[in-house]
């Protein structure tokens, strides 16, 4: 048995490593925003994306995810360690269905020190995609993407480390066709 | 003759009595300790016999059981149906895709009626339907998952496969645009400068 002075001298170091743990959590934490503010946009959308699953969902839906399956062990990897998945997408018959309020409600979230804007494109046609992170040293422990067009306002919010290079290469799997739009081909010269 | 003597040898005896008495005496009980002879080999009786029959009979019943069961796993069948659901694009793609498979384990739809994963999201049209590949699902077995449990994660996973396509799919946009934003050539724009 270890003297009791031994014990004594490690319990600031057990103190400081729960600290440490318990920080890091808050901030994995920390990177869930608040979309309930958007609820209210169902009523109007033609069509609604709602997707909440938490750090429980992600673990059961996970085990069964087929290590065997390519496609699905890649998603296995990819959602390894994530704290939550909260989507809320809503498409709209017509223009102006969502206010530039509802858009600030999730974007003021995200203007907080700990997130960092990566991408921000706007365009007048085709609206505006921002990618944001928050980084904890030098470990993603969120990601949110609010994407806003004419008639549809995406919210992404991925909690904890997650891969961006396999999560983007993940469209145009599943068995599923590639989403993406295509780039305008090059004029030829006549 | 005083029978009284005969019962409770009160009265005067009688001297023929009295005489088999004393010839009989010899041969009256003697209390004494119980003396084993040496030569006496106790051999004690074996009890382990019986339990080892039971135990034997218990293994006997649980390899019929377990032989039983396997036999009967193997006569079921283990085949897969596919569902398709198609499901509409984001806007701003303008194609109609299937969504990821929905399989039903035959096996789980006998224990647990029908399982349904809703994907309430999207409008559906018949003639978007396409072909997809086969996905096989865990047992139960395999994930450890109650019947319950496992239903709740088959809805997590088609939750979590959307969810994830879609922050794909936003994200490759965003990246697409930003190529697409930036200056086309700018070695060629300095070679003609030059």
């Amino acid at each position: 048995m270890k003297p009791l002075s031994m014990r004594k001298s490690r319990l600031p170091l057990v103190a400081l490593l729960l600290i440490f743990a318990a920080t890091l959590t808050a901030k994995a934490q920390g990177a869930k925003i608040q979309l309930s503010n958007l609820d209210h946009l169902a009523a109007r959308a033609s069509q609604t994306v709602d997707v909440n699953i938490d750090e429980r969902l992600v673990q059961i839906a996970a085990k069964v995810l087929s290590s065997e399956d390519s496609d699905e062990a890649k998603i296995k990897k990819i959602v390894n360690g994530l704290k939550g998945i909260y989507v809320k997408s809503f498409e709209f018959e017509n223009t102006g269905e969502f206010t530039q309020a509802d858009v600030e409600s999730v974007r003021t979230q995200l203007r907080g020190p700990a997130w960092s804007k990566l991408v921000n494109v706007t365009s007048k046609k085709d609206g505006s995609v921002e990618v944001y992170l928050m980084m904890v040293g030098d470990q993603i422990s969120g990601l949110a993407v609010l994407s806003v067009e004419d008639k549809e306002l995406t919210v992404v919010n991925i909690v904890g480390p997650v891969d961006l290079e396999k999560l983007s290469r993940l469209e145009g799997q599943f068995g599923v066709p590639e989403l993406g739009i295509e780039a305008p081909k090059p004029k030829t010269k006549n | 003759m005083n029978e009284d003597y005969l019962w409770d040898k009160s009265g005067k005896p009688d001297p023929q009595v009295h005489e088999l008495e004393e010839i009989l005496g010899a041969l009256r009980y003697q209390p004494r300790p119980l003396e084993i002879p040496k030569e006496l080999v106790v051999v004690r009786r074996r009890f382990y016999v019986p339990i080892l029959a039971i135990a034997a009979t218990v293994a006997l019943a649980l390899l019929a059981a377990g032989l039983w069961l396997r036999v009967q796993s193997r006569k079921t069948p283990t085949s897969l149906v596919v569902e398709t659901r198609p499901t509409v694009a984001p806007s701003g793609i303008g194609k109609h895709v299937p969504t990821p498979v929905v399989v039903k384990d035959e096996l789980l739809d006998q224990r647990t009626k029908e399982v349904s994963v809703p994907i309430n999201h999207r409008n559906y049209s018949s003639r978007n339907v396409f072909a997809a590949n086969m996905r096989r699902v865990k047992s139960p077995r395999e994930t450890g998952l109650k019947p319950g449990e496992r239903q709740e994660a088959l809805v997590a996973k088609e939750q979590l496969m959307m969810a994830l396509r879609l922050a794909s799919e936003k994200l490759n946009l965003a990246q697409r645009r930003t190529q697409l934003s930036s200056p086309p050539n700018l070695i060629r724009n300095q070679h003609k400068v030059g």
